[in-house]
């Protein structure tokens, strides 16, 4: 049991522009409405929900553009963000918990905690994070949609 | 035993078919066919705005008889606050009281010591939370039954604290049959309702347990009975030797424009009222646009309770009412606090069972057929015109392909893809020149 290949079932990507609050928030829970309608269980949708979310934020704070890929299997669901953006110089500490770069604008809105990695870390069953400094950042996270003990 | 899920019934004879019901339902739940508006039960909310939208007077409420209440030793009536509002100015809620007990309750509660202990839970409750928030008051049936079937992921935001309505006719059965030597399904406690919404809850509350109330009556029932005996004894009311039904304003205020924010200050607090409001806002939660709020209280009807579908005052004179009367009496008073200090820590004020997410047309088991549906759906959506007209008998374009998609209605009910569809119409809609 466990190691048939997954079978994709639906593929989304969607095209984040960097700055753009007012929209910020929109493809998450795109990705959200879908999973809904599929009747995926409450508890997977709202960990989708936090990995899409706070990664499209990041992107909407710090890069200029993004495309956010989100790939449902029979077995998980993919959430892939890859930004054209600053890139990330420390992995070890953009991911501790608290750490943040952000301006105090941000901050004013209610953002830029330091929570978001970690966040998609602790909602993601798989995680990763490449990042090139001056190029950009892909967050890759994979959230099962059953757990095997 | 009969499944009851939802508020409403439609009288076939009486439903003329025209749409308006379905084209104000916020979630979608009525389909038109043959010319009769039907229910899909599992996504009612109750929030009765098909009621008020009807001109056929072909949707009734379910509620509880007067006869339904013989069967009680001792009746005691638990008036939402909102009552002391709805009627005209000089009448006293003393003479409120009067008109209740003259209309057949044994007693009327009064209903402050148990708004400020559930207050109190609810306020312990935002303080040791570090889930998601913003948490979600459930003193509104309709955002609760929203939640469980629009929001499925923020059920666990729902605070499980019963509304103090519930905590009311538990304390109220438990006092009277202590004090009559009576048994407590011997004495009825009797919700007075400003909304269906309410009524269902305490037929079918949302955790799927049995209500601590045994029936309500609304607003409308007893305002004729109330009134009637308020004008027949206006003069000797003033000497009534009855203890004051509001000893202080707390509950008023949480019921006219302040909500509870004023007992929970600590946290960042928002009050929502109107339907469409609070959808809005829930989507925006949904988007994480309000993480920074940490208790909400939603009420489906515009300006709270006051504006209930089974009120009879106009809302706004209701609420002035009701901030007049709250001016007359002070914030708190010795009774009520000891009262309070008493109870709290002697009661359990949780949820007897979680609230979970109201399954909505599960129809296929699999994953797999389900993502093969909604693709369909889409495909049927591409070919529709957009432009939700509803003559199909439903609501939108994509409520169609959806149900298109589930094998419940066919694309030759869009009059724009059947010609055939139209002369049907025709047929049942044009009956003088048929």
């Amino acid at each position: 049991m466990g190691t048939n290949v997954p079978e994709e079932l639906l593929r989304r990507t969607f095209e984040i522009q960097g700055r753009d609050f007012e929209n910020a928030g929109e493809r998450s829970a795109e990705v959200t409405t879908i999973l809904k309608d599929l009747d995926v269980d409450p508890n997977i949708i709202l960990r989708v929900g936090v990995v899409a979310f706070e990664a499209e934020m990041n992107v909407v704070m710090y890069a200029r553009r993004a495309t956010l890929m989100f790939v449902l299997t029979d077995q998980e669901i993919v959430v892939e963000v890859a930004d054209e953006g600053p890139g990330i110089p420390d992995i070890e500490l953009a991911m501790q918990p608290g750490y943040s770069t952000a301006s105090d604008e941000m901050r004013e809105m209610g953002f830029g905690y330091g929570l978001g990695l970690p966040n998609i870390k602790k909602n993601s069953d798989v995680f990763s994070l490449q990042s090139e400094v001056g190029k950009g950042t892909r967050v890759y996270s994979i959230i099962r949609l059953m757990s095997y003990g | 035993m009969d499944k009851l899920t939802h508020g409403f019934r439609i009288d076939r004879e009486k439903c003329q078919g025209c749409l308006s019901c379905m084209r104000v339902c916020p979630t979608h739940a009525i389909r038109v066919k043959d010319a009769k508006a039907q229910y899909r039960s599992d996504s009612c909310i109750d929030c009765g705005v098909c009621l008020t939208a009807c001109s056929s007077d072909a949707i009734c409420a379910t509620t509880t008889s007067v006869e339904d209440l013989s069967r009680f030793k001792f009746k005691v009536a638990v008036p939402s606050p909102v009552l002391f509002g709805q009627f005209p100015t000089g009448i006293t809620p003393a003479q409120i009281v009067d008109g209740l007990l003259a209309f057949g309750f044994d007693e009327v509660w009064d209903y402050s010591v148990d708004i400020n202990l559930v207050t109190r839970a609810i306020q312990q409750y935002v303080d040791q939370w570090t889930g998601p928030t913003p948490l979600i008051s459930i003193s509104c049936p309709v955002v609760v039954r929203l939640v469980q079937v629009s929001y499925p992921a923020m059920v666990d935001q729902l605070i499980p604290v019963q509304p103090a309505r519930e905590i009311a006719g538990r304390e109220a059965k438990r006092r009277f049959s202590a004090r009559l030597g009576l048994r407590e399904d011997q004495i009825a406690a009797i919700y007075i309702t400003p909304c269906q919404a309410k009524t269902m809850s305490i037929l079918q509350p949302a955790e799927g347990v049995v209500s601590n109330l045994d029936g309500a009556l609304g607003f409308h029932e007893v305002y004729n009975g109330v009134l009637a005996c308020a004008s027949l004894k206006k003069g000797d009311a003033i000497k009534s030797s009855r203890s004051p039904i509001i000893r202080n304003s707390g509950l008023l205020r949480v019921h006219v424009s302040e909500g509870m924010g004023r007992l929970v200050q600590q946290h960042r607090y928002l009050r929502v009222t109107g339907l469409s409001n609070t959808i809005q806002v829930f989507n925006d939660i949904e988007k994480g646009k309000l993480r920074n709020v940490g208790f909400l209280e939603a009420y489906s009807c515009w300006n709270g309770c006051a504006g209930g579908n089974l009120t009879v005052a106009n809302v706004y004179v209701a609420g002035a009412t009701l901030r007049s009367l709250a001016r007359t009496l002070p914030e708190m008073d010795a009774v009520t606090e000891a009262e309070v200090e008493r109870r709290f820590p002697t009661e359990d004020f949780s949820l007897k069972a979680p609230i979970r997410p109201r399954p909505v047309r599960g129809t296929a088991d699999n994953l797999k057929e389900r993502v093969h549906m909604r693709q369909l759906a889409e495909d049927v959506l591409a070919t529709l015109p957009g432009l939700d007209c509803g003559l199909c008998g439903a609501p939108t374009c994509r409520e169609l392909a959806r149900d298109v998609s589930m094998g419940d209605a066919s694309e030759d009910d869009c009059v724009f893809l059947s010609k055939r569809r139209l002369q049907d119409l025709r047929r049942v809609y044009l009956r003088s020149t048929a």
